[in-house]
C-alpha cells in the first residue's frame, strides 16, 4: 500500500512537471508566435479584406471584386508590370541557374585558390543591391568603363544601359544573373558534396570521361536541388523591386521599361495611397506565386533534402 | 561546417588523387591521369582553364575594385578619360558623402536597424528554436507547421496590410501600455516587422536537435529549470547556428531595401540604400561621392564575409536542406 501511495505521488509529480514542461514551452513561444500571427498569418486575411473595399487614404465603401476587375482592366499592368516581370524570369532563371551550377561544379574541384574562387563568386550575392546597382549604373553609364572598352574594341555604343527603354531591361537582368549566381552555386555545392565519391568511381571504370560522366551522372543526381534552385530563383525573379525601383524609380522609367508587378504594387498602394487597389495586385501576386510553386512541385516530384 | 574541414568529395579529383597522389596532396590540380605522354598536353590544359578561372573571377571583383578607384577619385577626374588609377588622389568623395550627403547619419541608421533586428532575431529565435526542438506541449507540431508556413507568404501581401496596422492600430494599442504618439512609419516600424524570421527559427530548431541530450540531463539533475538549462546549457553549444544566424540576419537587414522604402519617410532616419536611391535620383553624376557611399555599404559586409565565410556557407546550405 505504501508502495502505490508512493506511484501515485511519483504519477501526480510527474504531471505536474508535464503540465510545467508545456507552459514553459507556450511561453518560449509566446513572443515568436504572436509575431507570426500577427504580421504574417493576420496580414493574409486582412490583405484580402482590403482589397475589397475601395480604400484610399480611409477605407470607403464595400466593392466587392471592383478593385480585381480594374486589375484585369489596367493595361500598365499587363502591358508593363507583367510582361516585364514574365521576360525579366524567363531569361534570368535560366541564366542565374546555369551559371551557377558552373561555378559550383567548378569550385567543388580539388583546384588551387578554391577558398579565393568561392568567396570572389559568392561575394556579389551578399553586397547591398542598392550598392551593386549604382556601381553598375556608373559602370553602364553613357561615358562609363563598358562602353569605353566597347568603343575601343571598336563597337561604338554611347547611351547609358540603364537609361534607355531597349537597353534597360536586358541590363538588369545580366546584372542579377551575375549577382545571384553565387547563392545558387553555394546551393549546388552543398548538393555536389552530398554526392558519395563511389558513383564517380564506377563512372571512372566504366570509362566515362568528365563530360559524359557530368551529364550522365552528377546532372542526375542533382535533382533535388535543381528543384530548389529552381523554386528559390522563380520566387526571387517574380518579386524583383530592389533593382527596378534603384534604377528607374517608383515609376518603372525610362516609360515603364523596368516597372515590375511588385514595383507597380509599391507605387499603387504607397505612392498613390490606393491601398484597396494595392491589396489586390498583392492577393493575386501571391496566388499566381504559389500557383508557380505547386505546378514546379507537381513536375519534380516532391523535394527532398537539397 | 568550415568550408575547407566538410568532408568534401571533389569528385573528379579524388579519382585522379589515386593517380598523382603526390601532386594533389599539394593542393596542385588534379592534372594527368599518370598516362605517360599525356602529361605535357594536360599542363597545358590545366594553364588555360585557371586563366579562364581568374578571367571569370576578375568579372565578379572588378566592378568593386573600379568603384573603390572612383570613390578616391576628384569629380573632374571622373570624365577626364579612363584611367586605372586616380590621377588626384582624394577623400573629398568621402568626405561629401559622409558630411554634405548625410551617409555618415545614414551609416548610424542601418547600424542601430540592422543590429536591433540581429539581436531580437538571435534572441527569440534561439528560445523558441529550443522550445520546439526540446520541450513537450500539446499542439507543438501544429504550431510548428503554422509557423514555417509563414515562409510562403511574400512580403508584397504584407505590405498593405500591415502598413496599415502601424498606421492606424499599433499606435493605438502601445498607447494602452503608457507609449503615448508612437508612430510606426519609421525606424521602429521597420525594426517591429522583422523582429524574428521563421527561417532563422527552423534553423536553430534543426541545430538544437543534432545536440545530445547528456548535457542538459545533467543540468536538470543539477536542478537547473528550463531557461537556465537554455541559457547556460543550449546557447553555448549553438555558437555556430548562432553565428549563421546573426550574420545572415545583419546582412538582410543592413542591404535591405523593400522595408526601409516603405517605412522610411523621414531623411534623418533613412538606411544606407535608401540614401544611395535617393543620391541616385538627385546628383545622377555625381560619382565620387555615390561610390563612396556605395563602399560604405559594402564594406562592413565584406569585413563579416571575409571573418566568418565559414558560416555563411553554413547558414545557406542549411537553408537549403530545408527544401
Amino acid at each position: 500500500m505504501a508502495v502505490a501511495v508512493a506511484k501515485r505521488r511519483q504519477a501526480r509529480g510527474l504531471g505536474n512537471e508535464r503540465l510545467r514542461e508545456a507552459l514553459v514551452g507556450y511561453g518560449f513561444i509566446a513572443l515568436p508566435l504572436a509575431f507570426f500571427l500577427l504580421f504574417f498569418i493576420f496580414p493574409v486575411g486582412y490583405a484580402f479584406y482590403i482589397s475589397r473595399y475601395d480604400w484610399q487614404i480611409f477605407k470607403g465603401p464595400f466593392v466587392g471584386w471592383g478593385n480585381y476587375t480594374k486589375l484585369y482592366h489596367d493595361t500598365v499592368f499587363w502591358t508593363h508590370a507583367v510582361r516585364n516581370t514574365l521576360v525579366y524570369t524567363a531569361f534570368v532563371v535560366p541564366l542565374e541557374v546555369a551559371l551557377g551550377l558552373a561555378l559550383a561544379v567548378v569550385v567543388n574541384q580539388a583546384i588551387r585558390f578554391r577558398t579565393f574562387f568561392r568567396a570572389a563568386f559568392y561575394f556579389p550575392s551578399l553586397a547591398a543591391s542598392a550598392a551593386i546597382v549604382s556601381i553598375a549604373t556608373y559602370i553602364l553609364a553613357s561615358d562609363g568603363l563598358f562602353n569605353t572598352i566597347l568603343n575601343h574594341l571598336g563597337y561604338h555604343h554611347n547611351n547609358a544601359w540603364f537609361g534607355e527603354q531597349s537597353t534597360a531591361l536586358p541590363s538588369i537582368i545580366a546584372l542579377t544573373a551575375w549577382t545571384t549566381s553565387g547563392t545558387m552555386m553555394l546551393f549546388y555545392l552543398a548538393a555536389l558534396q552530398s554526392i558519395p565519391t563511389d558513383v564517380y568511381e564506377a563512372a571512372a571504370i566504366d570509362g566515362a570521361g568528365a563530360w559524359r560522366t557530368f551529364w550522365r551522372v552528377t546532372f542526375p543526381l542533382l535533382k533535388p536541388a535543381h528543384f530548389f534552385v529552381l523554386v528559390v530563383s522563380v520566387i526571387g525573379a517574380l518579386q524583383m523591386f530592389d533593382q527596378s525601383f534603384l534604377i528607374g524609380g517608383a515609376s518603372g522609367g525610362p516609360n515603364y521599361s523596368t516597372m515590375t508587378v511588385v514595383l507597380y504594387l509599391y507605387n499603387q498602394s504607397i505612392k498613390n495611397i490606393s491601398f484597396g487597389y494595392g491589396a489586390a495586385i498583392g492577393v493575386v501576386l501571391f496566388l499566381f506565386i504559389f500557383t508557380v510553386t505547386v505546378i514546379q512541385r507537381l513536375l519534380f516530384g516532391k523535394p527532398e533534402v537539397a | 561546417m568550415d568550408t575547407e574541414q566538410l568532408p568534401d568529395v571533389p569528385p573528379v579529383a579524388a579519382i585522379e588523387q589515386l593517380a598523382v597522389e603526390g601532386e594533389a596532396a599539394k593542393g596542385t590540380p588534379a592534372a594527368g591521369t599518370g598516362i605517360p605522354g599525356r602529361e605535357r598536353g594536360e599542363r597545358i590544359r590545366t594553364a588555360i582553364a585557371y586563366v579562364v578561372l581568374f578571367s571569370v573571377a576578375a568579372l565578379f571583383f572588378i566592378p568593386f575594385l573600379w568603384s573603390v578607384s572612383t570613390s578616391f577619385r576628384t569629380l573632374a577626374d571622373t570624365v577626364a578619360g579612363f584611367s586605372l588609377l586616380p590621377r588626384h588622389w582624394t577623400l573629398s568623395g568621402y568626405h561629401d558623402a559622409l558630411h554634405t550627403f548625410s551617409f555618415g547619419r545614414y551609416t548610424l541608421n542601418s547600424a542601430i536597424i540592422a543590429g536591433a533586428i540581429t539581436v531580437s532575431n538571435l534572441f527569440l529565435a534561439s528560445l523558441g528554436g529550443y522550445a520546439f526542438a526540446r520541450l513537450k506541449f500539446p499542439g507543438r507540431e501544429v504550431i510548428f507547421l503554422l509557423v514555417l508556413g509563414t515562409l510562403m507568404i511574400p512580403d508584397q501581401l504584407r505590405l498593405v496590410p500591415i502598413y496599415l496596422m502601424l498606421v492606424n492600430w499599433i499606435p493605438g494599442w502601445v498607447a494602452h501600455l503608457g507609449w503615448h504618439n508612437a508612430s510606426f512609419v519609421n525606424r521602429n516600424g521597420v525594426i517591429m516587422i522583422q523582429l524574428v524570421s521563421a527561417a532563422n527559427l527552423f534553423l536553430m530548431r534543426q541545430y538544437f536537435l543534432t545536440i545530445p541530450r547528456d548535457l542538459e540531463e545533467a543540468a536538470k539533475l543539477d536542478g537547473a529549470g528550463y531557461f537556465k538549462t537554455y541559457r547556460k546549457v543550449m546557447l553555448p553549444l549553438a555558437g555556430p547556428a548562432l553565428a549563421a544566424v546573426g550574420i545572415l540576419t545583419f546582412q538582410g537587414a543592413w542591404n535591405g531595401l523593400f522595408w526601409p522604402a516603405i517605412l522610411l519617410q523621414d531623411k534623418s532616419q533613412y538606411t544606407i540604400p535608401i540614401g544611395i536611391a535617393n543620391f541616385h535620383f538627385a546628383y545622377q553624376t555625381l560619382w565620387p561621392p555615390l561610390m563612396a557611399a556605395s563602399v560604405l555599404a559594402i564594406l562592413p559586409i565584406l569585413v563579416i564575409f571575409i571573418v566568418f565565410q565559414r558560416y555563411f556557407v553554413a547558414g545557406v546550405a542549411a537553408s537549403g536542406v530545408k527544401g
